[in-house]
């Protein structure tokens, strides 16, 4: 259901693996960190879960992570943002648009987070044209890695994104002793370049597939029913409001679900004004559906006023809207709402399952 | 090591506004006045009826609003201005010669060579009239292409009402109808026409129903009744459009405020066909 | 308002740490004062002056004085700061609303507490006067002041965020408060804070007071969810919301 168009591959997808020892992927990370001007990032244990953040080194991978509190976007669409500056010089206001574009080596990339991102792709680069977001992609390298622990709250596979072929310029898998790295792109390729690979043999390929086979099976959520019928089904219950009721009264309508989403893209725009001068910019944050004042418009009219609507808006948005306008389902089952949700509600497998009860008991 | 990145610098078209200054402002009553501006580096806005464009005050902030003038005017575009909220107040304290920011035109809106041959119905309510200003003028324009054109407008009260002078232009063609109501009279205000919300307004009329195209544009609460009345007359679903109102932070059908179902105000609208918003409960309530 | 409005900072029951938040601003005091001239800041200057267009009011009412001095200031000024979350909605003040006031004042004041005359309830200035624009927090955030301020200069209608802290704490990436098996006041709590106090390892009090409408039944159920009877749970309410709670209850009851 999400994309698989070949994300960033202006030369083509290379086929074949190559397998490396260990260490050798230590080198390739220190080496970026070293040399490359982009920051380099990936999972970190910090303070009670993990955290996409800048590496020091290579040691400070925490590639046995089950899920990080935020998605990998947050490179790519950041939580604030300074969209325009303005400054009033003589009188006159001079106005630029521009923001921090540089892009970022992303390294332990799981799989719901590379189909999450190549949605995003599908929206802002070849949809709307969403230039901050298209350039810092494009300037990007997403090194992918095959899920090594599987989050209680996830249930990746029922989406089909336990496991990937696309959406990376590396897939690095774990097999025991070393490596096993399939190339994605051209810059892929060339990352390893220097590095003492071989290729993959017949039985280090038939690991990867076990691994990945095996993977699909270890989690504990899933969707009873093939997600090509969600869009149907939400449809369906859209009037079902003492359903969507019954969730909304334990709603905290906090936002925390919209907060962590990896496919989540609304945002809000406000002015910062500079103290002491006729400057200031325009900042672009996340914004969330859950949010009481999300659909109010300026006369105090607010279009989802009630929790139900907005705790319904946000499933319909996932299952239905962005589906008809997309092409895709634009949930990866990756579990970060159903850990974040203090209130316990916000669990797409326990919603949309219940639905599917409803109209199949 | 991997190659330098190569790809295109970003292009800013979304987001960077363009220069433009005030160069005429007519005052109707307190809160509602028109504002012209002119484009620092092009002579043309280049919208067709019903788009809206998104004004930046610098250190204030950003709102739409639709442009009341009609492209077949020449020069500056319009927009009429209700003073609501910070932004509009800020430009309502504008004077000739400053300068803001814009961005647009954005949104999509109803075709209205399409209805040619076709009695036309606009339909306005209070500061809904501003967005359906640029239609009718553009209809005025073509006014051979369209065979009968009535205008029904209602407003609070007399000191409400929005483009007095044209109004009065309008109602003295023939080749025109224009109803007005104001919902009340406050005492000490002149008033010699009709008295009574829209509704009161629509039974009168005489109505080709196979033949008419409808655009609506008031606030929320009057479209349900006006619907009503649309319905006695038995004129097609897909013969309406309603321009809507939303609160877009973009406009390029990003951000998500405008979103009503699954359509965005700003990319599918605001101009919408009634048969296509009529089953999406977030459109009108 | 004129180009360089003249401001006047007040106190009244409080502990003057919001006005120490805008003493705080340190070197950008320089750039304040090129857009304000400040005529009355007695934490920071001893002259005073009653010709002042905007007022800042830190601290809650307590006192008849309180009320006549108030409504002098709010006579003088064109624009009503609430400043801090006493002035806002009573803030950690009303901690003793609900309390008996005589043991309140014998438990502070011991044998003098004849001598207190104040009003049985702490309240925030709003219950007095007309506000027109509030600057939560305990203390308040500087930056959110000086939003205010460059907005109030440039005609911008003051407008307080109504997202709840949980908010801020995910896109900080902090550690659920709830996770460590904590107590915390974020998911009904105003943000606008960047969630400081969870970033740094403690939980939110409630400081900026609740959000315009705050799921209380829900929040209720996770907290009993958490092990917190009726009382322990009025009992998290209290510090900041003591005067807030029951005025909210009133207000919906009366709707």
């Amino acid at each position: 259901m999400t994309v698989r168009a070949v994300a960033d591959s202006s030369v083509g997808r290379v086929d074949g693996m190559k397998t490396l020892a260990k260490s050798e992927f230590e080198t390739l990370i220190d080496g970026l960190i070293d040399d490359d001007p982009r920051s380099v990032v990936g999972p970190q244990r910090r303070s009670g879960q993990y955290v996409f953040e800048e590496l020091d080194s290579a040691a400070d991978l925490a590639l046995e992570y089950d899920l990080t509190a935020l998605s990998p976007k947050k490179y790519l669409l950041p939580q604030y943002e300074q969209l325009l500056t303005y400054e009033r010089t003589d009188g006159e206001y001079e106005m630029h648009a521009g923001t921090d574009t540089e892009g970022v080596i992303i390294v332990g990339v799981h799989p719901y987070d590379l189909a999450a991102i190549e949605h995003l792709d599908k929206v802002h680069i070849d949809t709307m044209g969403d230039e901050p977001y298209r350039k810092r992609r494009e300037d990007s390298l997403l090194i992918g890695l095959t899920m090594q622990s599987v989050a209680p709250e996830s249930f990746a596979a029922s989406m089909g994104a336990a496991t990937t072929d696309s959406g990376y310029d590396l897939l690095v898998t774990d097999i025991g002793d070393r490596f096993v790295v399939d190339i994605g792109s051209f810059e892929g390729n060339e990352l390893l370049a220097d590095l003492d690979t071989h290729s993959a043999s017949h039985s280090e390929v038939q690991e990867v597939r076990r691994i990945e086979d095996d993977l699909r099976g270890r989690f504990e959520r899933e969707l009873q029913f093939p997600p090509e019928e969600l869009p149907t089904l939400l449809a369906e219950h859209y009037d079902d409001m003492e359903f969507w009721e019954s969730y909304a009264e334990q709603c905290l309508s906090c936002g925390s679900c919209n907060m962590v989403c990896p496919t989540c893209y609304c945002f809000q725009v406000e002015t910062v004004r500079d103290l002491g001068g006729d400057s200031g910019y325009q900042q672009r944050s996340w914004d969330g559906c859950l949010l009481e004042e999300f659909a109010s418009v300026a006369q105090g009219e607010n279009f989802r006023e009630e929790v139900a609507q907005r705790h319904r808006h946000r499933f319909m948005r996932k299952g239905l809207y962005v589906y008809e306008r997309y092409g895709d389902v634009s949930c990866v089952g990756c579990g970060r709402c159903t850990r974040h949700c203090v209130a316990d509600v916000a669990d797409p497998t326990d919603v949309y399952n219940d639905l599917w009860e409803a109209t199949n008991a | 090591m991997p190659s330098e990145p190569t790809d295109a610098e970003p292009n800013w078209v979304h987001y960077e506004p363009e220069e433009a200054t005030l160069v005429a402002k007519t005052t109707f009553n307190e809160i509602d006045t028109v504002f012209e501006f002119e484009l620092e580096d092009r002579d043309e806005l280049g919208h067709v009826p019903g788009q809206f464009v998104q004004v930046f005050v610098p250190g204030v902030g950003e709102a739409p609003f639709s442009v009341s003038s009609s492209p077949t005017k020449d020069g500056p575009f319009e927009l009429c201005i209700r003073k609501v909220g910070s932004v509009t107040t800020a430009i309502h304290e504008m004077e000739v010669g400053d300068t803001l920011g814009i961005r647009g035109p954005f949104g999509e809106t109803c075709d209205i060579e399409t209805f040619k041959g076709n009695d036309m119905l606009f339909v306005a309510g209070g500061i809904g009239l501003a967005p359906l200003r640029s239609m009718i003028n553009f209809i005025l324009y073509h006014r051979d292409w369209f065979r009968d054109v009535t205008v029904v407008y209602g407003c609070k009260d007399p000191t409400e009402i929005l483009f007095p002078e044209e109004i009065e232009r309008w109602q003295e063609r023939d080749d025109i109808r224009f109803d007005i109501t104001v919902d009340e009279v406050p005492e000490g205000v002149e008033w010699d026409d009709h008295v009574g919300v829209i509704t009161t307004l629509l039974p009168g009329l005489k109505i080709d129903a196979p033949n008419t195209y409808t655009i609506v544009c008031g606030p929320p609460v009057m479209f349900q009744y006006v619907q009503e009345e649309l319905d006695a007359k038995e004129i097609p679903h897909d013969h309406i459009y309603l321009s809507l109102e939303r609160r877009m932070h973009c406009g390029v059908g990003l951000c998500g405020h405008c979103q009503i179902n699954d359509l965005y105000v700003c990319q599918d609208g605001p101009v919408f066909n009634y048969e296509v918003i009529k089953d999406r409960p977030e459109a009108l309530s | 308002m004129t180009e360089r409005p003249r401001v006047a900072f007040f106190d009244f029951t409080g502990c003057e740490g919001d006005q120490l938040q805008v003493v705080n601003l340190e070197e950008r005091l320089f750039d304040l004062v090129e857009v304000v001239e400040v005529v009355s800041f007695r934490e920071a200057m001893s002259e005073h002056s009653d010709d002042y267009e905007i007022a800042f009011i830190e601290g809650s009412v307590v006192t008849a004085h309180d009320e006549e001095r108030l409504a002098g200031i709010r006579e003088n000024a064109d624009v009503v700061v609430a400043l801090g979350s006493c002035a806002a909605f009573g803030g950690i003040n009303a901690i003793r609303n609900d309390q008996d006031f005589e043991t309140v004042t014998e438990r502070v004041y011991g044998d003098d507490a004849d001598m207190i005359e104040a009003n049985p309830e702490a309240r925030p200035i709003e219950s007095v006067v007309e506000v027109d624009a509030t600057i939560p927090g305990c203390p308040i955030d500087r930056e959110e002041f000086v939003q205010v301020v460059t907005g109030l200069i440039r005609g911008v209608e003051p407008t307080l965020p109504n997202h709840p802290v949980c908010v801020e704490c995910k896109l900080e990436e902090n550690e659920c408060a709830f996770h460590r098996d904590e107590i915390c006041l974020g998911p009904v709590t105003r943000g606008g804070c960047g969630a400081d106090c969870v970033g740094e390892g403690t939980h939110c009090w409630g400081c900026r007071g609740m959000v315009d409408t705050p799921s209380e039944d829900a929040y209720t159920a996770v907290l009993e969810e958490h092990g917190l009877d009726a009382e322990e749970i009025v009992e998290q309410y209290q510090l900041y919301w003591g005067w807030q709670r029951p005025e909210r209850a009133t207000q919906e009851e009366a709707q």
